[in-house]
């Protein structure tokens, strides 16, 4: 993996795509090509009849109807989104997506479409680990390339959040994919894992079908999901800002969100 | 290759096969897992029913990914085959230089160049393309060094015999040369396709629907891990055995009055 963010690495310093290449795209076309995660449930997955659905779905819909175009959905690996430099591959990515400081290098984040809560994810056996503090020197596993990953070795800057306190120190972060991680907590306490950090919607989805598993209270921190662009298009930016404003306005997200996680996380409630 | 002189040994193979087959399944049967959740997601791991966006997808896009790239990767080694036995030095500089760097280098690593990188230079491949391009060049440089080999190990007597008889360079090429090449590169030919067939899943990267892409994304939309991963394993496996099948079958048509090659 370390190859990868290597050739990321390489990607930034070559020249950024042409300003107001995506909006143009767009008119001309009348098609906005979003990005989708199918393993991100309930937020994308493949459903039971094999299309596209969740809550990231259902927005992309909503946002391509209130532009007036047509919506394609591509699935590429959150490795190639996240390097940016789309050049013109896709427009926006309404795909659950924290802006970071590294991110923002490569990519635009007009609008904030909702905010979840991250939490800690332990074994129910658990007696160690009572609450964050408590992780220090502890095997705790996160999304590869995830922002939690940044949380955990004191890194994460969330572009126009306040700072985050981070109450632990030492800790071993397992990068892996989240579902692996979650079965290998499941094992025991402290057998392949000790803990998880996981936005709030996963770990719901993860302990109503593993039962081993439990969420600690409180809160660790809001996260707040961005749709991310390719950088250098102001006028796609704006574009894109003014239509999930008017779905926000009107309620369309909120209902969207109620649809797939039962509750409204569309609205700031931090 | 030997002529078995009792006639029970496709009988002890058969049973031997069934016994390893029913340790295996017995072994996965204490797993637990959700048969009717496989039931369900079969049709669409197989490739039965389209994607949403009309593509095929499942098993049949793996086989379409592969059968392209071994009928493509064929070209590129034919002519980088040829280079390497060249003596033009630039038709064997370039021929090296491409097996050295392909044949040295992750074929990950090389799918995400072609997919991240070129684009930076202005040439932007579908996702399609760019799989079938990586998959293409990489395994094009493993099979020119096969074809090569197979074509050195054809006895030097052979070609002098053809042009004592005056044979034209092309006819001493496909009929002499070649036939008896290919017996010496169909089975090492045969291995690398069945490895590309496996290695075709890294074209899920791009977001194609083949086969390890819908598992994977069924098995993390049901957490039923286990279920997915094994019933793509099981189709792999399932393809794989076509394949040799078929390998095996050129094996014989080849090996035609040469080796004694029992009829199993």
């Amino acid at each position: 993996m370390r190859v990868l963010w290597v050739l990321l690495l390489v990607l930034l310093y070559l020249p950024p795509a042409v300003a107001g290449a995506t909006l143009d795209r767009v008119r001309r076309t009348g098609i906005v090509t979003d990005v989708l995660i199918t393993q991100y449930p309930p937020f994308g997955f493949i459903d039971a009849e094999n299309q596209v659905a969740g809550f990231d779905v259902d927005v992309a819909r909503a946002f391509a109807a209130r532009l007036g175009v047509r919506l394609k959905i591509e699935t590429p690996s959150w490795e190639s989104i996240v390097s940016g430099r789309w050049q013109g591959r896709w427009d926006l990515c309404i795909c659950s997506m924290t802006p970071t400081a590294e991110r923002a290098q490569v990519l635009g984040f007009p609008v904030e479409y909702y905010a979840s809560p991250t939490v800690l994810v332990v074994h129910k056996d658990e007696t160690r680990i009572k609450s964050v503090a408590d992780l220090s020197g502890k095997r705790v596993g996160v999304g590869m390339g995830s922002s939690f990953e940044k949380y955990l070795d004191h890194s994460l800057r969330i572009p126009g959040e306040p700072p985050l306190a981070f109450p632990f120190h030492d800790v071993i972060a397992v990068p892996g994919d989240e579902t692996i991680n979650l079965r290998n907590l499941a094992l025991g306490p402290g057998v392949r894992l000790d803990a998880i950090v996981a936005s709030l919607s996963t770990a719901k989805a993860a302990t109503e079908s593993m039962r081993s598993l439990k969420i600690l209270e409180p809160v660790l921190y809001w996260e707040p999901s961005l749709v991310a662009t390719e950088k250098g298009d102001a006028e796609w930016d704006r574009t894109v800002a003014n239509t999930v404003a008017a779905l926000k306005a009107d309620g369309t997200l909120a209902q969207i969100s109620r649809k797939w996680l039962g509750m409204d996380v569309t609205t700031d409630v931090r | 290759m030997f002529v078995e002189d009792s006639g029970r040994f496709r009988e002890k193979v058969w049973l031997t096969w069934l016994g390893l087959a029913g340790l295996l399944a017995w072994g996965v049967h204490g797993l637990h897992l959700d048969i009717a959740y496989i039931g369900a997601k079969l049709p669409f791991l197989l490739g039965l029913k389209l994607a949403p966006d009309g593509f095929i997808q499942g098993a049949a896009l793996t086989i379409f990914v592969s059968a392209a790239s071994m009928l493509c990767a064929s070209g590129v080694a034919l002519v980088t085959a040829a280079g390497r036995l060249s003596s033009n030095p630039l038709a064997f500089a370039l021929a090296t230089f491409y097996a050295s760097l392909f044949r040295g280098t992750p074929l990950l690593v090389q799918v995400l160049i072609i997919y991240l990188a070129l684009p930076q230079i202005g040439i932007v491949l579908g996702a399609l393309t760019s799989g079938l391009v990586a998959l293409s060049l990489n395994y094009g440089a493993y099979l020119a060094e096969t074809i090569r080999s197979g074509v050195m190990a054809v006895p030097a007597g052979q070609r002098e015999a053809a042009l004592a008889l005056g044979l034209p360079r092309w006819v001493i090429t496909w009929k002499v040369i070649a036939p008896q090449a290919l017996r010496l590169i169909i089975p090492p030919a045969g291995a690398l396709f069945v490895s590309m067939l496996k290695d075709s899943s890294l074209v899920s990267l791009m977001g194609l629907w083949e086969l390890n892409f819908l598992a994977q994304s069924y098995a993390r939309s049901s957490f039923r891990y286990m279920e997915m991963l094994l019933a793509a394993a099981l189709i792999y496996w399932i393809l794989s055995v076509g394949f040799e099948v078929v390998q095996f079958r050129l094996e014989r048509r080849f090996g035609r009055g040469i080796a004694v090659v029992t009829d199993r």
